[in-house]
């Protein structure tokens, strides 16, 4: 099987996640702009960051046969350092427009300010002037509210439903955001909150439509391999084939593909993993042997 | 150059772009002829995505003539379409001698995607001036990014015209380091050095002691400044080498002036192509391009 994850903080992870995402089926991702996990300080750290998302860090994905696709955005958190959070929103038509962006995020509400509701709606404005895609971050506490007050405010602006990706849902949130029209992705956590069995169960309830599965794996406690794990226990508990390669693959590609950055012929040809032309002192496998033509498993 | 490079840019492009691509060219390049600022300029680099693709050129026979007789050295057989339309867009302006453009250039590194960058020092042989922006190809080199690289790197005169002797080594070794093609580096026959030779056999021998295999380009970098060196180098190499890396280890033989050491040796090689190399180096054919050859054929 292949398998897309369409919310992960490559940045913030290791190479030997890159090999085991490749050999697990991993074959694109979508690496949302975020918070460093401490705040920055100032908007150059803002300019490297977004820089190294459609740079190094796409560079460094294709070493391993991994298609890197980005979302540019001002996160929540940061939002609430008002100086700051403008300077960087500065920064959108820079880095908002670049191959490979495919959508506005991950953008909305942590602790739902009006800070935070500015630079939200500031961003969603920015989108619909774009044509653009949006992905939102939906907070962690008053998580129901949160989710409501995300669509409401991006229906307002004039974000199409059919463009909104609602991510980080649970049980108690799905069904509003399919009721809007939105697509519904669920964030797998090892340890708390959205867990492969519970996930399973909702697709299930629910049917595949729509429905994401991710793993926005970052600095913290999380599992690079989610989707590829949470597909095969949907197999295991006799989830239809159709709606397994919906939820981990197409539903994505077809939200995503929405912005036009993604080149789906490219994507669907076999990749192979070449690194005997990238293998050095210098590059990111160092003495490692390089992988030559193995074909990632699909 | 016989042709002005916007003229040579546009007819490359022009054939290979769809209606849309078209369209979006034809605009850009009034709006640039105009004079635009900045942004719009990044705007527009960046922009181009959108209407083309990373697509091979495919660059024709008469192409390659062409391109070769507008500027030395330079092949554009590496380059995507997306590439193309960029640099053709950089080159659009109206006013590429000015201080302006050399600093919106400049600034155009600070925000740009990979794919970008790539684009922007593809344009280095066409930007007049060129010495301007030697500092910033140095900085590119040093780059992890392999594509970005190459971009400078190779198939391109910019560097062996315009870097002090310190990027250029640097740029040698680090083309040997990734295993790249050594004799795609336009003038690196014109600017080999005692210098660049040394660190050619010091890299031998600390690949040597990690038990590594010599990279086959490694062989044009030596000069006659070592003989006794590189004789020594030889001698540990040849009875184990492939007919391939006899080939490229005569190459070396040659340029650096030792013949005798290359007359011993055909006298017991048994292998018609490497006899065939033997020939033809001895002839004079000891060019970077002719050892280039070897490794297409
Ligand atoms: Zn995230």
């Amino acid at each position: 099987m292949r398998f897309f994850d369409p919310h992960i903080h490559m940045s913030s992870r290791t190479t030997d996640d890159y090999q085991n995402m490749a050999a697990a089926g991993i074959r694109a991702v979508i690496e949302p702009a975020f918070w460093m996990g401490q705040p920055r300080t100032n908007v150059g750290s803002f300019i490297d960051y977004f820089a190294s998302l459609v740079g190094w860090e796409r560079f460094r994905a294709s070493q391993f046969g991994i298609a890197h696709y980005c979302t540019i955005g001002v996160n929540s958190k940061e939002a609430n350092n008002e100086g700051l959070a403008r300077e960087a929103l500065e920064l959108l038509p820079q880095f908002a427009l670049k191959e490979g962006v495919v959508a506005i995020g991950e953008i909305g509400y942590d602790e739902m300010t009006p800070a935070e509701e500015w630079v939200y709606q500031h961003q969603l404005q920015f989108a619909v002037d774009h044509d653009m895609v949006v992905m939102v971050h939906t907070p962690h506490r008053d998580k129901k509210n949160g989710v409501l007050r995300s669509i409401d405010v991006a229906r307002e602006v004039g974000v199409p439903m059919e463009k909104l990706v609602i991510d980080h849902n649970n049980e108690e949130t799905v069904q509003s955001v399919l009721d809007a029209g939105a697509w519904a992705a669920f964030t797998i956590y090892p340890n708390t909150k959205m867990g492969s069995e519970r996930m399973t169960e909702i697709v299930r309830q629910y049917g595949p439509e729509r429905i994401i599965v991710d793993s926005s794996a970052d600095w913290g406690v999380s599992d690079p391999l989610s989707v590829p794990k949470t597909a095969h226990l949907m197999q295991e508990r006799g989830i239809d084939q159709a709606a397994i390669e919906l939820t981990c693959w197409q539903n994505a590609l077809d939200a995503y593909a929405q912005s036009g950055q993604i080149d789906v012929e490219e994507l669907l040809k076999a990749p192979v993993i070449d690194q005997s032309q990238r293998f050095s002192e210098n590059s990111v496998l160092r003495g490692q042997q390089p992988r030559i033509d193995e074909p990632v498993k699909n | 150059m016989t042709e002005p490079p916007n003229t040579l840019l546009e007819e490359l492009l022009l054939p290979r772009l769809d209606d849309k691509a078209q369209k979006f060219w034809h605009n850009a390049r009034t709006e640039l002829a105009a004079g635009c600022n900045k942004s719009r300029f990044a705007a527009l680099i960046a922009l181009a995505s959108r209407y083309c693709k990373r697509r091979p050129l495919d660059v024709s026979h008469i192409e390659r003539e062409r391109i070769s007789t507008a500027i030395p050295g330079l092949t554009l057989d590496e380059w995507n379409l997306l590439e193309l339309l960029r640099v053709a867009l950089i080159c659009g302006r109206n006013d590429l001698t000015s201080a302006q453009f050399a600093e919106d250039y400049e600034a155009q590194f600070v925000y740009a995607d990979e794919g970008e960058t790539c684009a922007l020092y593809r344009a280095l042989p066409f930007l007049p001036a060129g010495e301007r922006f030697a500092w910033r190809a140095g900085d590119g080199c040093r780059t992890n990014m392999l594509s970005v690289f190459h971009a400078i790197a190779l198939d391109s005169p910019y560097p062996a015209k315009h870097f002090d002797d310190t990027a250029w080594h640097q740029l040698v070794m680090k083309t040997l380091f990734l295993e790249l093609p050594v004799w795609r580096i336009v003038g690196l026959d014109e600017r080999r050095s005692a210098e660049l030779n040394r660190m050619a056999l010091d890299y031998a021998e600390e690949r040597e002691s990690a038990g590594r295999s010599l990279p086959i380009g490694l062989w044009l970098c030596f000069t006659e400044h070592d003989k006794n060196r590189l004789t020594a180098l030889v001698e540990r190499h040849w009875h184990s080498a492939t007919a391939q890396d006899r080939k490229a280890i005569v190459f070396g033989l040659v340029r650096s002036g030792l013949h005798s050491q290359v007359h011993t040796l055909a006298t017991s090689e048994s292998d018609a192509g490497v006899a065939h190399v033997i020939d033809h180096t001895l002839g004079g054919q000891t060019q970077q391009i002719h050892f280039a050859r070897l490794v297409t054929d």
